[in-house]
Parts: C-alpha cells; sequence; structure tokens
C-alpha cells in the first residue's frame, strides 16, 4: 500500500479540512508564480518569462503614480529600483500584460519616468532584476475613470 | 501620418559624476492594433518597438516598448557622466524605420 499521510489519519471533518485546504494552497501557488500580487495568469506568464521563472520577493520596487487616473490613455507613471539592472513593468487588466522593459547600462540611474495606457482600473506591477541576480518586485492599483485603450 | 519627430532635452552643461535628467520623446501614435478605423477595420499596430540612448558608443539605457505605452512615447531618466561625449538616440518603428538623435554632452569640473 502507498503511504499516504491521510490514510493513517482519521477522517473526522478537521482533517478532511485541513487537508484540503493544503492542496489547494498548493495548487495555488504553482498556478500563479507571485502570489505576492496576485496577479492573472497572462501577466503571471509574462512576468515569469521576465525572470525566467524565477518567483520575485515582494518589495524594493517603487511606483510612483496617481491613485486616480483621468486619462487612461496617459497616466504618467515613474518606476525605480536601487541596484536593479533591468526593470519590467506589467499590468493586470490590459488586452496584453506588458508595459515596458528597461534595461540600465553605465552611469545610468535605475529610475525611469514614462507615460502609460491603462484600459480600465487596475494593478501595476513592476519587477526588478537585480545587479546579484534576484528579483524583487511591487505593484500598486490605479483607478482610472476613462479607459484608455491599451 | 506625419513623420515622427524625435526630441530630446538635457541640461546645457552638465557635472562630473553628477545625474542629470535626461527627457525623451516621439511623435509617434503608437497603434495599438486592437483599435477600429471609421471604416471598422482594425487599425494594424504599428508601434515604436525600442529606445535606445547610447552615451560614447556604450549602451546606457535601451526600452523595449509594448503598445500599452502612451502615444508619443516618453521616457525620462536620470545618468551621470565622467567625460565630454555624444550621446545617441535611436527610436525603432514597427515599419521599420529608425529615428535618431544626436547631441553634444559638455562635462565642466
Amino acid at each position: 500500500m502507498v503511504d499516504f499521510p491521510v490514510a493513517n489519519m482519521d477522517l473526522t471533518r478537521r482533517n478532511i479540512l485541513a487537508f484540503a485546504g493544503a492542496a489547494l494552497a498548493a495548487s495555488a501557488a504553482a498556478f500563479f508564480p507571485i502570489r505576492l500580487v496576485r496577479a492573472s495568469t497572462d501577466t503571471s506568464r509574462a512576468i515569469a518569462a521576465f525572470t525566467k521563472g524565477a518567483v520575485p520577493v515582494e518589495g524594493g520596487v517603487r511606483i510612483e503614480a496617481p491613485e486616480i487616473a483621468d486619462n487612461g490613455g496617459s497616466v504618467p507613471i515613474r518606476v525605480s529600483a536601487e541596484n536593479a539592472r533591468r526593470i519590467a513593468v506589467f499590468t493586470d487588466g490590459n488586452p496584453y500584460p506588458g508595459v515596458a522593459g528597461f534595461t540600465f547600462g553605465k552611469g545610468v540611474t535605475p529610475t525611469v519616468s514614462t507615460r502609460i495606457r491603462l484600459a480600465r482600473s487596475q494593478k501595476l506591477i513592476a519587477v526588478a532584476e537585480m545587479a546579484d541576480g534576484t528579483y524583487r518586485a511591487t505593484s500598486r492599483p490605479i483607478i482610472v475613470t476613462v479607459g484608455g485603450c491599451g | 501620418m506625419q513623420k515622427p519627430r524625435p526630441r530630446v532635452k538635457l541640461p546645457k552643461s552638465v557635472v562630473t559624476g553628477v545625474p542629470f535628467t535626461v527627457r525623451t520623446r516621439i511623435t509617434h501614435p503608437m497603434d495599438t492594433g486592437l483599435r477600429l478605423g471609421r471604416d471598422g477595420k482594425r487599425i494594424p499596430r504599428r508601434i515604436i518597438n525600442r529606445f535606445v540612448a547610447r552615451y560614447n558608443d556604450e549602451v546606457a539605457i535601451s526600452v523595449d516598448l509594448e503598445p500599452a505605452m502612451s502615444a508619443n512615447p516618453y521616457i525620462q531618466f536620470e545618468m551621470a557622466v565622467q567625460e565630454s561625449g555624444d550621446m545617441e538616440f535611436e527610436w525603432l518603428d514597427d515599419d521599420g524605420s529608425v529615428y535618431r538623435l544626436s547631441r553634444r554632452i559638455k562635462v565642466r569640473s
């Protein structure tokens, strides 16, 4: 007989729920590579492609953007991450998840300002590849009153 | 469409090792490929997909742009240089065009 932990457990309500909960959490973890920003699958996939599968640690990246954007066609944002060599920006509610990827060379501060399109209220996710090869990520919700064609 | 016109704003002079701001912009519709034209047909995608700035032939910043970048894409960054030199800016269009701009940066110590 296969040694399955549940087999030896009493099938009480508590045990069943505990097992179901653990299984659910495990499958969710596999499904969403970055649980911390809870992005849609398309976005998760795009982020995983950027990080080459690595799971970014939350924090270390700063997103400056308005809380409420009147014009989704042009939302000013500023992203920065100390010691980053690359930063990529993603959204979880646009037709395509990617927004832009920045690679910083010699003498350039890892800070950029730009203007982006947001089709509706959604989350902005910035992922940074640090000089040591690790990944950090931060997300920030933005409310859009008039959507721009993303 | 009018021919895209690149623009760059730099300080008149910079100090060795002190970061300065570089503002870049190009007039471009950044058609996402999702919008419908007046005839009900899709306007084909046409965006600036890449931007590169080089200082003395070394890449300072490169950007991969997606359709979610606003029309007339604006990119602002900060950099510091050790010596005077030439900064070259390059925008790559989906249609294969390349738009270039070059600026001299003078360093005062």
